[in-house]
């Protein structure tokens, strides 16, 4: 104890919190070796499947090779990490069926170690890239950033995709924030880099592509500075040509060491990226619009067959087309709407493109940080919500982006907390199991009782908060909570399935009620951002506000 | 300068008194420092309790997949199944060959509801005789049981830690984070988490139920102190490790301590007997039964009682069972017991030598029934049972280290450095047993976890990594230079002990770990490991005992 009062006396710094992540690091890591045991999806198969096919096969065939049904689906930049992380196989973990191309693999206990700690290792550069963020950040706003950080690290989506489910986003979002950051810090040419060096890894970061187009077009292409319209040729000197030169070089470059070893396998890889043989949801709706759409077709294919509308509608088709969609389920994942419209594919490509526009066209006025970050964030939203074949985990796609939005004023936080309960709550149909009910529950009311708590504390009130409306506070505190009493109801009627048959009838029941209710409160977290995005000026000036 | 950071400011400098300054703990708890947010941090850290348990019962468990006995895990579930299937009057009768129960009734009433509960989800689990064994996909059965533990500790063992630690927090004026950091530091502990969610068993029902008699006496309930020891007694039956203490605790504070006080003696006395017949009555008062199997025979309500408290006391078991790192055990290298004496006369031996040791602490707090003394006393008198007496367990050893850990409230260093030096003997005591149920990741995420915690990693952090990384404490304003030292008493006769007890310990691990053990001595690894247990024990025992002697004269803010 001596020695602890004579240190604590020499202290002269008060502030002297350096805001390192390296012991949340730690404490995630105990926590993620312990997950090592746990339940894995088929995703584990999927990655082991892929790691065979890059260590056996030449490159050529990587795209072609379909033994098992996993086949390769990300884009080449992935399929080299794999091939990276396959020269790291021990030979026990070899021998163990780590690297074999089978239909379905064969594999113990090391092979899971192995990949689990690939995993756990390649997530590091998470932490790496948040801590830079910190670190860069000016020293009034060290607290909100560490906040930031430390929320997406300890983020219960990347426990629960990553470390449970299994797959790499911790990885794959660091690469996509360190593009943030870059952008934060004015690097714009970084930004550029790691955006399509994001991209060449995970295609889904595609969505997120019309807004980097614009805000990287915005701030280092144009100069508008002394524009000034005297004839059409004013236009080309707005263009700052070597930097177009240097930004345009860098993407192609990324480009070309990604796709030009496959350059005459084009047509195949492609169709390996964008299958659009799938139907519109997944067999969970993931909690988007169509989701919502999805469920008023069946509440109106159940109330037309009771009501006697049959004058106008024809019921045998209606009858035709139910059957033809139970036959189907399972099958190719189609959903057939038996009274709405059938949606195309176009229509989700045109809406989703629409709101991305509306997003994106502030940045083009405006192309400051916060602005970027939030049509970040509302192109992540509108894919989410529009797009076809969206599978929940993209939901990360919007939380991330946000949690270095939400800092930026308080009334942000009430559509953060929408989006991040409903969002991560609409995770939980992934880890079905019930050995991990009482786990996800509780990390996930952890996170949300610290973070949302946190940044209550952190975020600077605005001058505008007399325009904030309680009412829609206090709404979204009961939704969050009646969100955790849907779980806990659901779980009891999965729970009683054995004891009563009726129950085994409602089992898509409870999907459905997942999805619909998250999306309620994904598409209320929408509406607020846009709101605020769009018609509120004081939030978006240089100075947080003031 | 943001609102959190004032509030930060406003706070008085980080206290000379904290015990875990600078440690991990310290540094997660530290941003709930402020007034508003104190109350959250009780949550945070049961929650983050209750996770780490999760995850650990995601591993296996004792006796997976290992017929014909299986192990633990299934004399827990063999336990539901009987209890809810057969009358009372059968419970400590049927098919004693394969798990009969061996526990007093508050076990078996434990089991009947949680048998009942998970009947009624999936009656398979529990079908009598059919479901031995049980063992499923969709670990269904694993889960359910998985989740009494968790439900039972969360019920029996937290609340009354976190209760322990406020209490002592508010008569010594610590600051509620000190509190708080010392409940973690108990809830961490890693023994108790593996052997009952990574093992499985109840162990935190019978602990728990100590601590609240203990809270009860901190609070002078005496009453209600002898319902909950009797309670954790029936649980259990080795809850008796501690009865000398409670005992003699609660006898001087009623005779002796200040003045005798006869309506005090009374109700405990009267508490102490009610609660015995609740517990015991329906052995006796439903035991009685006429069968028509050949093999249980006809028992009368009294027959059933003795049975029962037969069953609960196995002396017809050997003086050791398993290697256990106590004093018959590990002198049995040298002196073969077995062969030189009778059981009757070890039974006498064992009593004897177990008498002699717990007898100072008992008279101690009996002369001097001071609160801060109350876990000094129950770890020596519980200690001296583990090491002396008859049919110990490995997993006995929860018992000593249960009031040890509670000494992580205390502020003095040494204390601290012993308590911790313990607790990492005694998991490395529990090894052999953790790794026969195939719990090795789990074993060292928690020995890493529960040491990194308390801060007794902190001195390496900084050095290893590049700057920009800036390692070490992230919110807390600790001092850029400021390193914790790891826990060690200032002694340098102690430092020389802990540190090469800690050498060895590592030897012996990285030896059972790759190398096989010489044919000739198959047990050698285990025999070592029982060893360097059994040394640390004694010593930290006799310390133990020169420390309440020491102490019996001080004041609750010492301790």
């Amino acid at each position: 104890m001596k020695s602890v009062t004579k240190n604590i006396k020499n202290k002269t710094n008060k502030d002297a919190a350096r805001f390192s992540l390296w012991n949340f690091w730690i404490a995630a890591l105990m926590l993620k070796l312990l997950l090592i045991p746990d339940y894995f999806s088929t995703d584990f198969d999927v990655h082991r499947n892929w790691l065979a096919i890059t260590n056996k096969l030449p490159l050529r065939e990587w795209y072609y090779e379909n033994t098992s049904q996993w086949t390769l689906d990300y884009p080449p930049f992935f399929a080299y990490f794999e091939w990276f992380l396959s020269q790291f196989v021990p030979k026990f973990v070899k021998e163990d069926g780590c690297l074999d191309i089978l239909p379905e693999g064969e594999f113990g206990w090391s092979t899971i170690v192995f990949q689990r700690l690939t995993v756990i290792i390649s997530e590091i550069l998470l932490f790496v890239v948040l801590q830079v963020f910190i670190n860069n950040s000016g020293s009034n706003e060290k607290t909100q950033s560490f906040v930031v950080a430390s929320s997406i690290i300890l983020s219960p989506g990347f426990l629960m995709i990553d470390h449970i489910h299994f797959q790499y986003n911790g990885f794959l979002f660091g690469i996509l924030i360190a593009s943030i950051v870059a952008a934060k810090n004015k690097r714009y040419l970084l930004c550029g880099l790691f955006y399509s060096i994001a991209l060449c890894f995970k295609h889904i970061f595609l969505y997120l592509a019309p807004c980097y187009f614009v805000f990287l077009l915005r701030a280092y292409v144009l100069n508008f500075q002394d524009f000034k319209f005297k004839s059409y040729k004013d236009l080309i000197l707005v263009v700052q040509w070597g930097n177009l030169m240097k930004l345009g070089g860098i993407v192609v470059c990324v480009m070309g060491v990604c796709f030009g070893p496959f350059w005459r396998d084009m047509n195949q890889l492609l169709s390996r990226l964008f299958p659009f043989s799938r139907g519109l949801t997944h067999a969970y709706w993931a909690p988007n619009f169509w989701a919502i759409y999805s469920f008023v077709d069946k509440m109106l294919s159940i109330l037309f067959v009771r009501v006697p509308f049959n004058k106008f509608i024809n019921l045998d088709k209606i009858e035709e087309r139910k059957r033809w969609n139970n036959g189907s389920r399972g099958l190719v994942e189609d959903v057939f709407f038996v009274i709405l419209p059938q949606i195309q594919p176009n229509l989700t490509f045109v809406l989703t493109l629409f709101y991305q526009v509306l997003a994106v066209v502030p940045v083009l006025f405006d192309p400051s940080f916060k602005r970027f970050i939030g049509s970040l964030t509302l192109c992540g939203f509108a894919s989410f919500l529009f797009g076809w074949h969206v599978h929940e985990k993209a939901i990360l796609l919007v939380i991330i982006p946000f949690s270095f939005l939400v800092v930026c004023d308080r009334r942000l936080l009430s559509s953060f907390m929408l989006v991040g309960s409903a969002g991560y709550v609409s995770l939980f149909p992934l880890l079905f199991k019930g050995q991990d009910f009482l786990l996800k529950c509780l990390y996930l009311i952890v996170w949300c009782i610290i973070y949302f708590f946190a940044f209550r504390k952190t975020i600077k009130l605005s001058s505008s908060v007399q325009r904030r409306v309680f009412f829609l506070d206090r709404l979204t505190i009961i939704y969050i909570f009646s969100l955790f009493l849907m779980v806990i109801l659901i779980e009891m009627i999965d729970l009683f399935k054995n004891r009563f048959v009726v129950l085994q009838k409602f089992e898509f029941l409870g999907l459905m009620v997942y999805s619909v209710y998250c999306s309620l409160g994904i598409i209320s977290s929408w509406i607020g951002l846009s709101w605020l995005y769009n018609f509120d000026e004081p939030l978006w000036m240089p100075k947080g506000g003031v | 300068m943001s609102s959190k950071k004032k509030l930060l400011k406003k706070q008085q400098k980080p206290g000379e008194e904290e015990a875990f300054y600078a440690s991990p703990l310290f540094d997660f708890l530290y941003p709930f420092r402020p007034v508003g947010s104190q109350w959250l941090t009780e949550y945070v850290i049961i929650i983050f309790a209750i996770i780490i348990r999760c995850a650990i019962s995601l591993g296996s468990y004792s006796g997976k997949g290992t017929p014909p006995m299986f192990g633990d895990f299934e004399a827990q579930r063999h336990w539901m199944e009987i209890t809810q299937h057969l009358p009372i009057s059968k419970w400590y009768w049927f098919d004693l060959q394969y798990w009969g129960l061996d526990y007093p009734p508050f076990t078996a009433y434990h089991s009947y509801f949680f048998g009942k509960l998970g009947s009624f989800f999936n009656p398979d689990w529990f079908a009598l005789n059919s479901s031995r064994g049980y063992e499923s996909d969709d670990n269904g059965l694993k889960t359910y049981m998985r989740f009494t533990v968790i439900l039972s500790e969360a019920v029996f063992y937290i609340p009354a830690v976190v209760y322990f630690t406020k209490w002592l927090g508010k008569h010594r004026n610590q600051s509620p984070i000190g509190q708080f950091i010392a409940a973690a530091a108990i809830l961490f502990q890693p023994s108790l988490m593996l052997i009952d969610h990574g093992h499985f068993q109840y162990n935190s029902v019978m602990l728990g139920l100590t601590v609240y008699a203990i809270n009860n006496l901190l609070d002078e309930f005496y009453g209600p102190a002898a319902i909950c020891f009797v309670l954790s007694l029936c649980f259990k039956q080795m809850a008796l490790y501690y009865s000398p203490i409670f005992f003699g605790y609660l006898l001087s504070k009623s005779l002796v301590h200040p003045s005798c006080n006869i309506s005090r003696f009374i109700i405990v006395a009267i508490s102490t007997v009610v609660s015995f017949v609740v517990m015991f009555g329906p052995i006796y008062l439903f035991g009685s039964s006429s069968s028509d199997d050949e093999i249980i025979a006809d028992v009368s309500g009294l027959n059933n009682l003795i049975q029962c408290i037969r069953r609960i006391f196995p002396f017809a078991r050997g003086i050791f069972e398993d290697k256990v790192a106590n004093f018959w055990c590990v002198t049995n290298v040298v002196i073969k017991y077995r062969e030189l004496f009778t059981q009757e006369q070890l039974q006498f031996y064992s009593l004897v030598a177990t008498l002699i040791g717990f007898l100072p602490s008992m008279i101690t707090i009996f002369l001097y029934p001071r609160k801060f003394l109350i876990p000094y006393a129950l770890a020596a008198c519980s200690m001296s049972f583990f090491l002396f007496s008859f049919q110990v367990h490995e997993k006995s050893i929860l018992l000593p280290l249960m009031p040890i850990t509670l000494l992580y409230t205390s502020t003095d260093w040494n204390v601290l450095s012993l308590v911790c030096w313990i607790n990492n003997v005694a998991l490395f005591t529990l090894w052999p047993l953790l790794r026969k149920d195939g719990l090795v990741l789990q074993y060292f995420v928690c020995y890493f976890l529960s040491n990194w915690l308390i801060g007794n990693f902190s001195f390496i952090t900084p050095k290893f990594l590049p700057s920009f990384l800036t390692p070490g404490p992230s919110i807390s304003n600790i001092d850029d230079d400021y390193r914790r030292g790891s826990l060690l008493p200032h002694n340098i006769l102690w430092k020389i002990i802990i540190i090469s007890s800690y050498i060895v310990m590592g030897a012996v691990q990285i030896l059972d770990l790759f190398f096989q053990p010489p044919t000739n001595y198959p047990d050698l690894w285990i025999i070592l490991n029982c060893t360097v247990g059994f040394g640390c024990f004694m010593l930290f025992w006799l310390w133990n005992n020169y420390k309440i002697i020491q102490m019996r004269n001080k004041t609750l803010n010492d301790l």
